[in-house]
């Protein structure tokens, strides 16, 4: 099989599935350590309240807080995973329903869901999503009747609203030309309905451009995750997340340079091996790429 | 009322001795000379452009004398810009929070049983280029006017509310201000409703000052008039002079203020030195410049270089740390008492700290020790113990060593946290840890800015101790302050806020708990100290059973009071609020924290602007680069 040949992509799955390992084993590094994720360490911090770099104990040192920059980057594993897959997901379920739906039907269906997804596509994400989070930040409510509350439910919501239109036009191209084809004239002569024809008969020649697609959303989904909680905007404070971690050592890094460091270079790392790996799955899947 | 408010601290006891050290200075018209200072300080002489770097000027009144509420922009007119009829002397400590008279002769007794003020205005204090006349009692009397112009918006215009006919003239009743009349150019007379013992103090704020009509009467929207400001004082902007003042329409924002890049001070032709004394300002440097610069680090670096003198934001930590660390750059780093204090705040409305035992509890809990580590240590400011900082309670010693929640460290004390919480009704099973639902997912405000998030984890941490746990939100400055004075918005709870004095008297603190200043929006007392049930009811609030605590009585009482009786008043109003009402944790007293250039031969601290004493600072240009 292609894949398999593929070195790049074979060795960003490894780091992936460690990756997994290292997110559920984040309480076992934490029992291992004896430092919790939120537990702050007086002697980790000088007196001008700046911290300490990596020592015997603190293998990636701590942060501003007094808190273990390994384990939190174990935790942290877990938030861009979660998000990085979960936004994905939805994003795609979206997408693809939205996408079979416009592209099979055609007509003013297709106008109103296309022109959704370019709406949707010229929205300035970032303010919009700052926008949202601010106004559902604000009061004790949250917003939308204390449907919408901060924290990672939030922010998987807003990835997903703004990565949906992506999947889906591409998933109406696809269905534009599948449509015409003989097999579903077949399928329709027989009497099948739409519903059936659009899920038993298109979609399953959709599979291999959804699973490229949504394999080269993760590491996006993973980065703006990042942004988010960059711009303190993300998941909760006691929610370690590796954008935040890096928001917090912005000031300081030249004094407290393993701040930035470590939760950098796991970010670069996992969004490179999600990369990596859609492109080795888009070059196995499909079959007019050629290498 | 925001981040960074302006003050000084002084007090009434000291208003006979100060008419009397004012009266002084003037009979010593003495030129201008340097050293005055007696700090060792060598070769502080005239010349040179004195640079200050800053990430943002945040004016937040457009520079116009009349709304401006920034702290800095006090220090800028008060030092520099313009002469109110009342000053300081711009140093450190209890010094410079003395009132002097500036633009008056003298500052006089009140007359009339406390309400009449009688100033006269010294001769020869002129306008800058292009005005050149003289300062008279009419420029004064049309400041108070601006002051009750709505479309200037002066933001602290409340404090001169109490003058006779002020509210007539605001609500276009009166076309002048009954209770101010100029008998002549140099006489001015002020009249209040009732007896005000810091009046002087609220004449030495900028909105008061001389403003020549034929230029600020084109300027009344917000803001506008910062642009075309004329000076009074040894320093004007850059440019003031080619500004065509024929009429309105030929006015053009002066040259020397652009306020997205810089602000250019240049010396006023015709300051007459021989009006002023030396012990209020010096102006050793022919000129400043006041500098964007959105790149902090890049502004300490250019200070390090002699790029710049001075900064208006506060020394990063590291920098701190490594200035502290070495004995050569140990003089350039300074850090002074700013006569703030940052706390976290309960609201009373609200449970769980609608009780005043869980507030106590939280009290005893915190970590004060963490929180200012969190600002960087100990060189950023004392640990507070109390409401006001003691400095505004000058003469009286009620307040010395006071601690009611004092433990080991100033870092929390969990025993005695359990304690308070057991007399509370929501620890139902007196385990001394909170657990009714109200404990559960408190919403607690908090800006998304270093140093804040870092006292996010220190917070969380001790507040789980007691089973308090919180939803925090953390939001830009602008929209933490905003959302935190929306009253529907029921925060329970935030460490968003900081306060400090507009003028030397601990009543600039106390506002934020008289019941009778909360507003639905805008509200600036979020702890709702004196809600009352008709108020709940009006912003839509469930008002709690037990009621809120009120001491609009005791403000009211001390508000009368003069010399130490009144600092006496106000101390035992804290005690009272630390005790029995327990609105606030006041952790941290913060110190404003300076780097100077090495191009720098003279500084000091001034007391009333909690910023670089610029009347009296003085550079080598030799060594500047």
């Amino acid at each position: 099989m292609r894949f398999r040949r593929d070195r790049w992509a074979m060795a960003s799955l490894v780091f992936i599935g460690l990756l997994v390992i290292l997110a559920f084993a984040a309480p076992l590094i934490a029992t291992i350590s004896g430092h919790g994720p939120n537990e702050l360490f007086r002697d980790m911090t000088d007196d001008f309240g700046l911290p300490k770099g990596p020592n015997g104990s603190f293998w990636f040192g701590a942060d501003g807080s007094g808190r273990d920059v390994l384990v939190r980057i174990a935790y942290g594993a877990r938030v861009s995973l979660i998000v990085g897959v979960v936004a994905t997901g939805v994003a795609v379920l979206i997408g693809v329903t939205l996408g079979l739906i416009a592209g099979y039907r055609g007509g003013v269906i297709d106008t109103l869901i296309s022109r959704t997804a370019d709406i949707v596509l010229s929205l300035p994400l970032l303010l919009f999503a700052i926008g949202i989070v601010t106004a559902c930040g604000s009061s004790r409510e949250g917003c939308f009747g204390g449907t919408v509350q901060p924290g990672l439910t939030l922010v998987i919501i807003v990835i997903a609203l703004f990565s949906w239109p992506y999947v889906a036009k591409i998933v109406r191209g696809a269905v534009l030309s599948l449509r015409e084809r003989e097999f579903v004239e077949a399928s329709r002569s027989v009497g099948a309905g739409d519903l059936t024809i659009m899920f038993r008969e298109i979609l399953p020649n959709l599979v291999s451009v959804i699973i490229v697609y949504a394999s080269l959303l993760v590491p996006q989904n993973i980065l703006f995750e990042a942004y988010l909680s960059f711009l303190g905007l993300g998941v909760p404070d006691s929610t370690p997340s590796w954008g935040r971690m890096i928001s917090d050592a912005s000031d300081i890094f030249d004094v407290a340079w393993w701040l930035m460091l470590f939760p950098g270079i796991f970010l670069l790392l996992t969004v490179l091996a999600f990369n990596l790996l859609g492109d080795g799955l888009r070059d196995a899947l499909d079959p007019k790429a050629d290498r | 009322m925001r981040p960074r408010k302006k003050g000084t601290w002084a007090l009434l006891g000291a208003l006979v001795l100060a008419g009397s050290l004012g009266l002084a200075a003037c009979g010593g018209d003495d030129s201008g000379d340097s050293d005055t200072d007696g700090g060792g300080d060598t070769a502080a002489a005239k010349g040179g452009i004195y640079r200050v770097g800053t990430t943002d000027f945040g004016f937040n009144g457009g520079f116009d004398p009349s709304g401006e509420y920034l702290g800095w922009a006090w220090g800028l007119y008060s030092n520099l810009l313009t002469r109110q009829l009342t000053g300081y002397r711009h140093t450190e400590g209890a010094a410079g929070s003395e009132v002097l008279p500036d633009l008056a002769e003298a500052i006089p007794e009140a007359t009339d049983g406390g309400t009449t003020w009688t100033f006269k205005i010294k001769k020869g204090v002129k306008f800058a280029p292009p005005v050149n006349r003289e300062v008279t009692s009419k420029d004064i009397a049309y400041a108070f006017e601006r002051i009750g112009t709505g479309s200037v918006v002066a933001q602290y215009g409340f404090y001169y509310n109490d003058i006779v006919g002020m509210a007539e003239f605001k609500d276009g009743k009166a076309k002048t201000i009954a209770g101010i009349t100029t008998p002549d150019d140099s006489t001015i007379v002020f009249k209040t409703t009732k007896p005000v013992g810091d009046f002087p103090f609220r004449l030495a704020m900028p909105a008061t000052g001389p403003f020549p009509k034929e230029v600020a009467g084109c300027f009344t929207k917000a803001g506008e008039y910062g642009r075309y400001l004329i000076a009074s004082g040894p320093y004007m902007i850059k440019g003031s002079d080619a500004l065509d003042i024929t009429s309105c329409k030929t006015m053009k924002p002066i040259s020397g203020f652009n306020p997205t890049k810089q602000l250019s001070l240049v010396r006023n032709p015709n300051y007459d030195a021989a009006t002023d004394s030396t012990e209020r300002r010096e102006a050793l440097p022919d000129g400043f410049e006041f500098i964007i610069n959105t790149n902090d680090k890049d502004i300490f670096d250019k200070i390090e270089a002699g790029e710049y003198e001075d900064s208006v934001d506060a020394v990063p930590p590291d920098v701190a740390r490594r200035y502290s660390g070495d004995d050569a750059l140990k003089d350039r780093l300074k850090g002074n008492q700013d006569d703030r204090t940052n706390y976290i705040y309960m609201n009373l409305a609200e449970a769980p700290f609608d009780d005043v035992n869980v507030r106590k509890a939280v009290n005893w809990i915190m970590d004060k020790d963490a929180l200012r580590k969190a600002w960087g240590g100990p060189f950023y400011g004392e640990i507070a113990t109390h409401i006001a900082p003691a400095t505004l309670y000058p003469g009286s010693t009620a307040l010395d060593g006071y601690d009611p929640y004092a433990t080991e460290n100033s870092a929390g004390d969990l025993a005695k946290a359990q304690e308070a919480m057991k007399a509370s009704a929501y620890d139902t099973d007196k385990d001394g840890v909170c657990d009714a639902d109200a404990c559960k997912d408190v919403l607690f405000m908090n800006r998304s800015i270093d140093p804040y998030v870092k006292m996010t984890p220190i917070i969380r941490d001790a507040l789980g101790k007691i089973g308090i746990t919180v939803k925090v939100r953390e939001l830009p400055t602008g929209p933490a302050y905003e959302s935190s004075g929306v009253i529907a918005n029921r925060i329970q709870a935030g460490s968003n806020a900081g306060w400090g004095k507009d003028y030397p008297d601990a009543s600039t603190f106390m506002v934020l708990f008289d019941g009778r200043n909360i507003l639905p929006t805008g509200n600036s007392g979020y702890a709702l100290v004196g809600l009352t049930a008709a108020q709940a009811k009006e912003f839509k609030i469930d008002y709690p059973k037990g009621g809120v605590p009120s001491v609009d009585a005791d403000i009211d009482k001390c508000s009368e009071e003069v010399g130490n009786a009144r600092s006496d008043c106000w101390a035992a109003l804290d005690k009272k609020l630390m005790e029995e009402v327990v609105p606030w944790v006041p952790y941290l007293h913060v110190n404003n924290t300076t780097l100077l250039g090495p191009a720098v031969t003279k500084w000091d601290y001034d007391q009333f602007s909690g910023e670089a004493a610029y009347a009296h600072v003085a550079v080598d240009p030799s060594k500047q680069k």
